[in-house]
């Protein structure tokens, strides 16, 4: 949960890459690194064994001054995909503000996705996050590869959930800000209520979002 | 595991971020490039490690020290040039970046760890409930097939003595009407040597001056026979008589007779066995009824009669050589029909009074007992929804007391059930 440091005059808030194995999480986050400048930025932290599958969890921190003066940092985080690191997953997961779930849209991914989804919701219960007012966004990813289930498909399977959903091919940088965007806006509309970014911190929807994009 | 993991991703201190670092090498290091005047602050302004903060002047260069995008601290110094404290600021912060990595790592593996043992725990728990209902279910199905064998054991007590009590029936049967037909003529033939024997009484009487007497023959020895002549015709009539009575207590005690169920007046079935004991009974032991008017009930009289003679046989057995009493008496208590067969015996040890029911249990020698007949009695009392008491008292007497009720409930079908 965002969590406000009134004597340093900060809110770090925690964000979460989440999905199955090999889905493109790190990728979305190293583009991520590439494509942001916002007023602070630090080094992405990867934590990762030989194949480059990710063994404990990559960071990518960064931060920017609202109006009032408030430094708001951002931790964005990835999971381990790999069902063996629940333990891993859940401790990433706890505490944090919002996620997007990558999945991958290659057709014999359907099941992992599937798998990787009901851990997701799982863990969000065991980690004590309230699903009802958590900013969740979708990410269809690979879109540059063969044989991947159809955007109508998808959309006939993804359209009853309200969570925002977007197609992207991370390796290219195609729709990475798209569904990071959708995410700032949720967790906009949480920090605003809680902490009033708008009416203390003269820090609007647009204002949040284009601060994290930064000037590039 | 009750002492949480600290969050791998907390905000840490300068100094808690050097702790992998072995800060006396930092120190010596960094005193070789910056001289002795210098120090690392924390963001709180404490020093982390240098010489004393006393020092610090107008003069001194400050660099700030980060930790990702936070200024965790400062590095300043007093005796080197900018361009020197830069770099051993920068050089700083390289060793934080890989410090903190590696206690980002490390911490995270123990909360991966912690979360990975309650999720062990939550299905070790789950797994110890779900055991516990396996040994519950293993203990419903023991106890369902100890009933079941209970049931069975029952089964076939009241199959051998119904089977015993049938070929004891068919016997009588057979030698009630065997013995009914010369009974029958015997009778007969009594009744009509008794008419001669008047006839000849009279006849003498009256030709008592004409007649003579045969050489030998003494007046006083006819006078005598033909006195005596009726009295011996009459004892023989009754000992036909009785064992004529016998004959049909025998059938109405196997019930050859009567196999209708229905209501049925439990004072006929006492009086049926103790007809039928009175005449097993030597003269010494002396056998009391006292029946009041008891309403009828609904039940099977076979298997009363039974049921009350096999507690009145053994009462009978508690009795010796010297004799005694045994009492049967009848009466409505708290709406229940109670009959109470009491004797005057050697009573009942209590160490074996609570197994005087149990089945093949027997004081008596082999042979000669089955250990099945008060067993059976319980079992006949309980299908009609009634119970045995048992009160002894050793050299004074027993005294067994059915209790039935009086509304019986022929919809429970438990005799039938025992039955088949």
């Amino acid at each position: 949960m965002a969590d406000l440091n009134e004597a340093r005059n900060q809110l770090t808030a925690k964000l979460v890459f989440y999905g199955p194995a090999l889905s493109g999480k790190t990728t979305n986050l190293t583009r991520l690194h590439d494509l942001l400048a916002p007023e602070l930025i630090g080094d992405m932290m990867m934590l990762e064994t030989e194949g480059d599958r990710t063994l404990f969890f990559d960071l990518f921190p960064f931060g920017f001054t609202a109006p009032s003066g408030l430094l708001i940092k951002m931790k964005v985080f990835t999971v381990p995909g790999q069902i063996m690191h629940d333990g891993t997953r859940k401790a990433v997961l706890s505490r944090s503000d919002g996620v997007i779930f990558v999945a991958d849209s290659q057709r014999n991914q359907a099941i992992n996705n599937a798998a990787s989804f009901e851990n997701l919701i799982g863990n969000i219960g065991t980690v004590g996050i309230d699903i009802q007012n958590f900013p969740l966004v979708v990410q269809f990813n690979k879109r540059d590869l063969p044989d991947i289930l159809s955007e109508t498909e998808i959309l006939a399977r993804w359209s009853a959930t309200n969570w925002p959903l977007f197609f992207a091919s991370a390796m290219a940088g195609n729709g990475v800000l798209d569904t990071f965007n959708a995410l700032l806006d949720g967790l906009y509309s949480n920090l605003d209520k809680k902490f009033r970014l708008e009416t203390e911190h003269g820090l609007s929807r647009a204002m949040f979002i284009s601060a994290a994009r930064g000037k590039r | 595991m009750s002492i949480l993991p600290l969050h791998f991703d907390r905000e840490v201190s300068l100094l808690e971020a050097l702790k992998g670092v072995t800060l006396d090498r930092l120190q010596r290091v960094l005193s070789r490039t910056l001289g002795h005047r210098w120090q690392i602050i924390g963001a709180d302004g404490v020093r982390v490690l240098g010489t004393d903060i006393a020092h610090v002047t107008e003069s001194s260069i400050a660099v700030p020290l980060r930790i990702d995008i936070d200024v965790a601290g400062q590095l300043v110094a007093s005796d080197a040039p900018r361009a020197q404290v830069e770099a051993a600021g920068a050089w700083i912060e390289m060793l934080l970046a890989a410090s903190s990595r590696y206690r980002m790592a490390s911490d995270i593996h123990l909360e991966a760890m912690h979360a990975d043992f309650e999720t062990l725990q939550r299905q070790h728990a789950a797994l110890q409930a779900s055991e516990s209902k396996y040994r519950e279910l293993s203990e419903q199905l023991n106890q369902r097939v100890q009933s079941q064998v209970d049931v069975i054991d029952k089964a076939q007590r009241q199959l051998y003595q119904a089977e015993k009590m049938a070929s004891i029936g068919s016997l009588a049967a057979g030698m009630a009407h065997e013995i009914n037909n010369p009974i029958g003529f015997i009778r007969s033939n009594l009744a009509t040597a008794s008419r001669y024997v008047l006839l000849l009484t009279e006849a003498f009487e009256n030709m008592h001056d004409e007649f003579r007497l045969p050489a030998g023959a003494r007046r006083d020895d006819i006078d005598f026979a033909l006195t005596d002549f009726p009295s011996l015709l009459k004892e023989s009539m009754s000992g036909a008589d009785r064992i004529a009575r016998i004959v049909a207590n025998l059938k109405a005690f196997a019930n050859v007779d009567c196999l209708t169920d229905g209501d049925i007046d439990m004072n006929e079935v006492v009086q049926a066995a103790t007809t039928i004991l009175a005449d097993q009974l030597p003269s010494s032991v002396v056998l009391k009824t006292d029946l009041q008017p008891l309403p009828h009930i609904p039940g099977d009289r076979a298997r009363l009669n039974q049921a009350l003679f096999a507690i009145m046989q053994n009462a009978r057995q508690a009795l010796d050589e010297r004799g005694g009493v045994i009492r049967v008496t009848s009466c409505v208590m708290n709406n229940q029909i109670h009959v109470d067969v009491h004797d005057s015996g050697h009573g009942i040890r209590s160490e074996i009074l609570s197994r005087i029911f149990d089945p093949f249990f027997t004081t008596r020698d082999v042979g000669s007992g089955t250990g099945l007949g008060l067993t059976v009695s319980r079992d006949i009392i309980a299908a009609h929804q009634g119970h045995i008491a048992v009160h002894s008292i050793e050299n004074v007497g027993t005294t067994f007391t059915i209790v039935l009720p009086i509304q019986i409930d022929m919809d429970v079908p438990q005799y039938e059930e025992d039955h088949r």
